[in-house]
């Protein structure tokens, strides 16, 4: 789990997924987006995937619909309550899940062609499964 | 007499760890209720199994998977 050189340089990889209120344009949501994530202070800008708007699978409060945004940095630990504080008192995050980003996760880096390819895939075979 | 092993469909697709976020891959082990489909009717190996565990409860808080599918309110 921890590395030993985490002893030095105690800083660990984390995946964020916020889900912005739908009704909000887009300028809002990357302003909020931009402010929460300053208050990382962190030392590389972070590798953001916008998903932008989708159906969300059940109804959040009145929210049918949420704003994407996968976010992935290094942090100190130390500097996240805070971050979650902020995140957790903004009206516009209908929800979010700060995660740990231990592994790479999913298949070996695809390019989007690949992810296409495999989604289609995917949807062809899905009788095969069944029991 | 035993059935032949079906090869893990996860370990076949080329995942290391699954991703809590690739809800299309997720769907395929959930039943029409959403609930997670046991490994021994999907030939998830173990380790995936867990996996997927972890990864389609994070999905449900995430709303990309419903907790109970079919259901209206």
């Amino acid at each position: 789990m921890a590395k030993l050189k985490m002893r030095r340089t105690p800083t660990r990889r984390y995946e964020a997924v916020y889900i912005f209120d739908s009704a909000l344009e887009d300028t809002v949501i990357a302003e909020k987006l931009e402010k929460l994530q300053t208050l990382l202070s962190l030392a590389e800008p972070a590798e953001l995937d916008h998903w932008g708007r989708r159906a969300l699978a059940y109804k959040i409060g009145r929210h049918e619909n949420g704003y994407y945004i996968v976010s992935r940095f290094v942090v100190e630990p130390k500097v996240l309550p805070e971050f979650e504080r902020a995140l957790k008192l903004d009206d516009g995050v209908v929800r979010y899940l700060l995660s740990l980003l231990e592994h790479d996760l999913g298949a070996p880096k695809l390019s989007e062609e690949e992810m296409e390819a495999r989604r289609l895939r995917a949807d062809d075979d899905d009788d095969d499964d069944e029991e | 007499m035993r059935r032949q092993k079906k090869p893990c469909p996860i370990t076949e697709a080329g995942i290391r760890y699954v991703d809590y976020k690739d809800d299309r891959l997720l769907a395929r082990f959930i039943t029409d209720y959403g609930k997670i489909l046991p490994s021994r009717l999907s030939g998830v190996d173990a380790r995936h199994q867990r996996q997927l565990s972890k990864a389609v409860k994070k999905a449900r808080y995430l709303a990309l998977l419903p907790y109970v599918k079919g259901q209206t309110g």
